[in-house]
């Protein structure tokens, strides 16, 4: 346990303005202000399904989603094709809203009804990715695999469930309210049972600040305090831009991002056993503010240089880990968007509630597991036990009526 | 695939622009899908369809108001082809209903059918400047359902009679202490009645008997009502002693032997007719393709193909009837040859089944896909099927 020393107060205001991150994998730029950044803004009704990039990844998670996985089982590239265009037409259908067809009486009706006649938009924001394992050998499409994707990684402290990892696809449906993310995934599909089946799905939620600032994950932490600015985007994010002629990914990923999901068990009766000091310690920050432990606010930049031997804020917390602040480990930081679930009871009469930690970032092992290899047998790694998720490339965006997701991959 | 069957008939029947262009109308003016903007249109034997002053194509609500003193069933149709565009049911006297549809080019009229009265047909109004129509379809009636319904009792009649054979020699060998030949002949005798395609009450209590589960049986696999052949199947797979099912067998004999006496007297309710093209399969994903009804026998995957031979006989029958009015019957076939081939791929060498359990993760998606999609594609199957008065 490491003892707390009062932080000076004037060894903080220099980077006052600096946005640090806490949560599970914590990052943000090595001195370089950031500032968490919302390009959609913090409660749109619409989010503009087209465009380069799918713009749901850079708005902040709004009150509810599901992350699900798909495995497709179109049969040829025609037939994945088809599959693209018919999420396309949904998610696009879906984002914008509006009165479903009247088939009178020459079907059963076109909407689930679950939001009522007409469907309202709802805030409702769409991203689709693409696992590797789209790319063997039923489509033609190993020419076309993203460079960098692969299976997700299996850590030290996982404990994975096949049965809730990985998928061809994943889908992640954000919106303010259940009812609105639910009646998506229902419509796509329903459209789609042919050409895709899906392989997990988890619902999650953003709780609301409390009282203040960034929203806090099960464990009472402020979670995703920092992340990129959208000047970074191009160097972070991105693919096909800022990062060089090099990189050597196929030029139909240009516009889309590398996306982490990790389902993530809090084991949330243990972390209420224990002390708040010692809480405080393994992540970095105090669970009131969510300031640095060597700060009084949420935004304090931690002072890392000051504290070489970690007396104040202890070398193995997950903030010091997840993100030295040195410049060799700005280029691993990462845009994360992740949320709290909370789906029932284990057999030993716990419940089952954790995060669906989600980021998106331009390259897998420089950035997602630079940072995980960092915080292997963090201390919290006792309170917290990864069973599922996937590595995806989300898509560029849809850019116009005439384009449908994938377009480019499988032209 | 996944082209859908709404999708498709939407793009085809209105055009996307005009689909969306109407819904920001919507949202502006008729947040619940109707409102005072709207037409109100009089339902009743003296003034049928009265009220639509102002014909517009596109999308719309109409309101319909039964002034009449009956409850009346009300049709917004082509007078000349006959062909339905919007339907509302058990309009009640005094009440309002809104009715959406999308109009196109052409003419128009309500239809008012009174109960216990004779059709009204309002007067024809025409629209003009539109694009094409919303999907319709030309109603089936009673008259069009019989000749279907007699070819499909016949064929149940005579898969009742095969029934009674197989079940007979399931019986002898139960009685004859023979485990194995008793899982074959069951296997056999249970195909046969899946094959019929009894989803969802079709044969009433005798299915409840002959075929019914431990769902609702609070004593489970013990409960004294647990009979028929996922009891004989619980029994023979689980090593009981075969004298003690000779009792079962018996009952099982009895149960059958009573609907194949009872259903020449029955009449099969022409609405189940195209309800049952989708529920047959509904019932082979929820029952079969979940491994839910699985007693030991481990067959779950020869029942849902046995279901799919169920399905084929009503789209057989029932294919006059739908060829002039689903367009997408060729892929209702198609969808029908692609999932029974699916199912087929799993079959051992030795014409045995595996349990469903025991495919990959693959395996399951690709029959779960093509079933799931199959049941889609006959989902309007019941909707176009359903008997309707015209006159």
């Amino acid at each position: 346990m490491t003892v707390q020393e009062p932080a000076e107060s004037s060894r903080r205001t220099f980077l006052r303005r600096t946005v640090v991150g806490a949560g599970l994998t914590a990052v943000a730029g090595a001195g370089v202000g950031t500032v968490a950044a919302s390009a959609a803004g913090p409660d749109p009704d619409t989010v503009p399904f087209h465009g380069p990039h799918q713009a749901a990844i850079v708005r902040r998670s709004p009150a509810q989603c599901v992350v699900a996985s798909f495995d497709v089982t179109a049969a040829n590239k025609a037939e994945l094709t088809d599959l693209f265009r018919q999420i396309t037409d949904r998610a696009r259908f879906l984002t914008r809203g509006g009165a479903p067809p009247a088939l009178g009486i020459t079907a059963p009706p076109a909407d689930s009804g679950v939001l009522g006649p007409v469907v309202p938009p709802g805030g409702l924001g769409v991203v689709l990715g693409v696992g590797s394992s789209l790319f063997d050998d039923r489509f033609g499409l190993a020419a076309k695999k993203p460079k960098k994707l692969k299976p997700m990684t299996m850590f030290p402290n996982d404990s994975l469930d096949d049965a809730q990892c990985h998928g061809d696809l994943s889908l992640t449906l954000s919106a303010e309210s259940t009812d609105t993310v639910l009646h998506a995934l229902r419509d796509i599909t329903r459209a789609t049972r042919g050409g895709m089946q899906l392989r997990w799905k988890i619902n999650g939620f953003s709780s609301p600040p409390r009282p203040s600032g960034t929203p806090r994950n099960l464990m009472g932490f402020k979670d995703g305090i920092a992340n990129p600015v959208e000047s970074e985007y191009d160097r972070l994010v991105w693919l096909g831009k800022g990062n060089g002629a090099d990189d050597g990914e196929p030029a139909w990923t240009e516009g889309g991002s590398y996306q982490v999901v990790r389902l993530i068990r809090m084991l949330v009766e243990f972390w209420d056993r224990v002390s708040l000091t010692e809480q405080e310690n393994i992540f970095g920050r105090r669970r009131d503010t969510g300031a640095p432990l060597d700060g009084a606010n949420e935004q304090d930049v931690p002072h890392y240089a000051d504290d070489p031997i970690g007396t104040v804020i202890p070398l193995t917390s997950h903030i010091r880990k997840a993100n030295p602040r040195k410049p060799e480990t700005d280029s691993s930081r990462i845009l994360r968007r992740s949320a709290n679930y909370d789906r029932g009871v284990d057999s030993n009469g716990n419940v089952d509630m954790g995060l669906i930690f989600t980021c998106y970032q331009q390259d897998l092992e420089r950035q997602f597991e630079a940072v995980q290899k960092r915080l292997v047998d963090e201390p919290l790694v006792d309170y917290i036990s990864p069973f599922g998720g996937g590595y995806f490339l989300a898509l560029p965006g849809v850019t116009g009526s005439d384009d449908h997701y994938g377009r480019a991959m499988l032209t | 695939m996944p082209g859908s069957v709404r999708t498709r008939w939407v793009v085809g029947a209105a055009g996307v622009a005009v689909v969306v262009g109407a819904v920001v109308t919507a949202f502006a003016v008729w947040p619940d899908g109707a409102s005072a903007q709207d037409p109100e249109i009089q339902i009743s034997r003296s003034a049928c369809g009265q009220g639509w002053t102002d014909p517009k194509p596109g999308p719309q609500t109409f309101r319909l108001h039964n002034t009449g003193a009956v409850t009346s069933e009300v049709d917004l149709i082509d007078p000349v082809s006959g062909v339905i565009y919007g339907e509302v049911e058990g309009l009640g006297t005094g009440t309002t209903r809104p009715m959406s549809v999308t109009l196109g080019n052409g003419p128009y009229a309500f239809r008012c059918l009174p109960e216990d009265s004779a059709a009204i047909v309002g007067p024809t109004t025409t629209v003009h400047g539109g694009t094409d129509r919303g999907p319709g379809v030309a109603p089936v009636t009673q008259n069009d359902l019989l000749g279907p319904l007699k070819v499909y009792e016949a064929k149940v009649t005579q898969g009742l009679d095969q029934l009674a054979t197989d079940v007979g020699a399931l019986t002898d060998a139960v009685h004859g202490g023979d485990r194995a030949g008793s899982e074959k002949a069951w296997l056999t005798a249970h195909l046969t009645y899946e094959r019929l395609g009894a989803a969802y009450d079709a044969f009433g209590d005798s299915d409840r008997a002959i075929n019914g589960t431990t769902a609702g049986l609070p004593g489970g696999t013990a409960d004294s009502g647990f009979t028929g052949f996922h009891r004989l199947e619980y029994g023979l797979w689980h090593n009981e002693d075969l004298r003690s099912l000779g009792g079962v067998a018996d009952r099982l004999a009895t149960d059958v032997r009573n609907l194949r006496t009872a259903f020449p007297q029955s009449q099969v309710d022409p609405n189940d007719l195209g309800l049952r093209a989708h529920e047959i399969v509904e019932n082979a994903l929820q029952f079969e393709l979940t491994g839910n009804t699985d007693y030991g026998s481990g067959t779950n995957l020869a029942t849902a193909r046995a279901n799919l031979d169920g399905v084929q006989t009503v789209l057989d029958v029932l294919r006059p009837v739908l060829a002039p009015r689903y367009p997408a019957l060729s892929q209702v076939d198609s969808w029908m040859t692609r999932t029974e081939a699916t199912l087929d791929a799993v079959r051992r060498p030795d014409g045995s089944w595996p349990p469903v359990t025991t495919l990959s993760r693959a395996q399951r998606e690709k029959i779960n896909a093509a079933v799931s999609e199959l049941t889609e594609r006959l989902a309007p199957i019941a909707a176009i099927a359903e008997p309707r008065r015209v006159s």
